[in-house]
């Protein structure tokens, strides 16, 4: 008789008895868990740190779930300076408080959290761009690190892996270049820096969406200027309330008040359009026919009816505004984001309509258009 | 909406056979029934007579034949008598679309008279209507004037119809189209013919002094890159010709009747009122907006 047999056997013979003790155990291990609990014995300290061997565990576990969840995808092009400087622009606002940035150190604030948030410059290393992009979007369990704002805008996401991965290189002024471009006001006297009069350059929209001085540094950001002062209101609002979903511009509306928002769409339509060179291959063919007549048989109706001058404010002009921004909104439109505003209730079955082709010549097309004085409206 | 209740020669044939249809076919059901209540319940002498084979010879047999073969002779009969003569006196071009009716009138100098979800016949002639379809199989019914044709994408069918009767003759697509295909119906004016002519004289030139703010606001709102609206820049094929939207009795493929409140409503909750149809709600518009444009539209008559 084998020892698998004999064991086999014994087991049949006695699953009882095993099963009871198996059983008992298991419900002294729960409640001797419980009691620890319930007695508050155990310390919750952040300041205390773990047991050396709790930390390695929880470390190994970590790294494990990372690995594993990572999606298996493509990332776009990382070494796009439009997404780079968009990624630069947000984690200036959103990250670098608890993780520090080139050239600035992290917070003793954040330095004293459990876990303490790595070091980016040395840390983005140990993980691929599929792990950053997850750990980005979705943030970790107990340790602080929030998920993305949204989970449907993974081109965001992107834009902040796609900074990650230069950062570690990057001089402090290269890093205020692209997250502050011009905007930054450095404060000129000790009487302006104890009474906090400077600019709040977090929250200044000209870092990304530039001013009277000119357009925005990242084609990926949309053109506001000139734009009616309507449809200005209802996007920041939408951020606001969550309707219009963008883990980056509802960061940057958040805290605005309804005055300011106000405020900001007047500002915004009333500077004039930046000044384009023009491609003038982009202003006819099959663009331009989508723009002014649409496809009629696949149902697409002209860009124009809506995004035209004389179309009511509360649709975005078109003319003038940077191609990738159109086309990534078309895009994130077809990724499944749905439409929760009234206007994109509109957009987005049309936006499901369209090919590569079509999205690639009208963004061109309208980028291309001269976009008429915005003053005044 | 009867198919009893027949309103021109079409629907007069096919009333009568259906007639003929349930009489006969009632008769013959009265028939074995009691045949069968006989060999059940019936005396000796009549379960014997019952039980012979001249009964499957005779109600088996000879009767089928004879009856089929009448029926056979007569449906010829009937399908003769729908040739035609060679050119209808008017042709009317139905295309069938997700979730509502083009309707196309051929004038008589070539041109097309563009309208959707109502057609109006003059009484006592024959029109011809060419049923297409873009997107898929619909199938166009007025059962008051005629049977059904299917509507089928890449293919023209022809039909041919005539009213006797002045009246107003609900239609219905009878074949699944998706969504809101229960909700595309249609409905056909038949007219005196010189009604018709005089109306179809005026109805393509454009409406005059509708109301100017609402008219704008149609414009700016975007409708016209999918409603046309003749005489203005408003030329979109997508949707409905509204040109004279106030004229038609039912709006949205006769789903409710013609008022300014109820075309007020479709634009901003269309979805609630036909869910699934393609029009898209514009509810960012205050009110005061989408009663000046559906007064508009009211007014285009």
């Amino acid at each position: 008789m084998s020892r698998v047999e004999a064991l086999r056997r014994f087991l049949v013979r006695r699953w009882k008895p095993i099963a009871a003790g198996a059983a008992a155990l298991a419900l002294l291990a729960a409640s001797g868990g419980v009691l620890v609990a319930w007695s508050g014995l155990y310390s919750v300290a952040a300041s205390k740190g773990h047991w050396l061997v709790i930390d390695r565990f929880l470390r190994f576990g970590m790294m494990n779930s990372v690995e594993t969840h990572a999606p298996d995808v493509e990332p776009p092009p990382l070494d796009d300076a439009d997404l780079i400087r968009l990624g630069a622009a947000h984690y200036y606002a959103g990250c670098a408080y608890c993780h520090g940035a080139p050239g600035l150190a992290m917070t003793p604030v954040a330095q004293h959290m459990l876990p303490a948030p790595p070091d980016l410059t040395s840390h983005v290393s140990l993980w691929t761009d599929q792990e950053l992009f997850w750990l980005v979007k979705h943030g970790l369990k107990y340790t602080g690190m929030p998920g993305w704002p949204v989970q449907n805008r993974d081109d965001e996401v992107w834009a902040v892996v796609a900074f990650l991965r230069q950062m570690p290189d990057m001089t402090q002024q290269t890093y205020r270049d692209l997250a502050l471009a011009e905007v930054e006001a450095e404060p000129q006297g000790g009487e302006e820096i104890a009474r906090g009069n400077a600019p709040d350059a977090v929250s200044a929209c000209a870092r990304c969406h530039g001013d009277e001085a000119g357009p925005p540094k990242s084609e990926l950001v949309p053109v506001l200027h000139g734009q009616p002062r309507e449809m200005l209101e209802n996007a920041l609002r939408a951020y606001l309330s969550g309707e219009r979903s963008s883990g980056i511009m509802q960061t940057a509306a958040s805290g605005l008040s309804s005055d300011e928002v106000a405020e900001l769409a007047v500002y915004y339509a009333g500077l004039e359009p930046p000044r384009r060179t023009i491609d003038t291959a982009a202003l006819s063919g099959h663009g331009r026919e989508l723009a002014e007549s649409g496809d009629p048989a696949r149902r697409i109706p002209a860009c124009m009816s809506c995004h035209s001058e004389s179309a009511l404010p509360v649709y975005p002009r078109l003319a003038g505004q940077n191609a990738r921004y159109i086309a990534n909104r078309l895009k994130a439109w077809q990724a499944g984001q749905t439409a929760r505003t009234d206007t994109a209730a509109i957009m987005v079955p049309i936006a499901r309509l369209l090919t590569d082709d079509d999205i690639a010549a009208v963004s061109d097309y309208f980028s291309s258009l001269p976009q008429a004085g915005g003053a005044g409206r | 909406m009867n198919v009893l209740d027949p309103a021109g020669p079409d629907a007069g044939r096919l009333a009568e056979l259906s007639w003929i249809l349930f009489i006969g076919g009632g008769a013959i059901f009265a028939l074995v029934l009691a045949i069968t209540f006989f060999a059940m319940q019936g005396s000796d002498r009549s379960r014997k007579r019952l039980s012979g084979n001249w009964l499957v010879w005779t109600g088996g047999i000879a009767f089928p034949v004879a009856v089929l073969t009448g029926l056979l002779v007569y449906g010829l009969l009937l399908m003769g008598a729908e040739s035609r003569p060679a050119e209808p006196d008017l042709r009317v071009h139905v295309e069938g679309r997700q979730w509502w009716w083009r309707v196309s009138y051929e004038e008589p100098d070539g041109s097309r008279l563009e309208s959707a979800n109502e057609i109006r016949i003059p009484l006592g002639r024959e029109v011809e209507f060419v049923l297409t379809s873009p997107d898929v199989i619909h199938s166009f019914w007025v059962p008051s004037l005629g049977g059904k044709l299917d509507m089928i994408p890449g293919r023209t069918n022809r039909l041919r119809l005539t009213a006797d009767r002045p009246g107003v003759y609900r239609g219905q697509c009878a074949e699944y189209c998706g969504g809101p295909h229960a909700l595309m119906a249609l409905e056909v004016i038949a007219m005196p013919a010189g009604e018709f002519d005089a109306w179809r004289a005026q109805a393509s030139s454009p409406v005059e002094n509708a109301p100017a703010r609402g008219g704008e606001l149609f414009l700016a709102t975007g409708c016209g890159s999918c409603h046309t609206v003749r005489g203005t820049s408003a030329a979109g094929t997508i949707g409905p010709d509204l040109s004279r939207l106030g004229e038609r009795r039912q709006l949205a493929a006769a789903r409710l009747p013609m008022s300014a409140e109820n075309i007020a409503r479709f634009i901003t909750h269309g979805q609630d009122i036909k869910p699934g149809n393609l029009m898209p709600e514009f509810r960012f518009l205050t009110a005061d907006e989408t009663a000046a444009i559906a007064s508009y539209l009211a007014e285009l008559k």
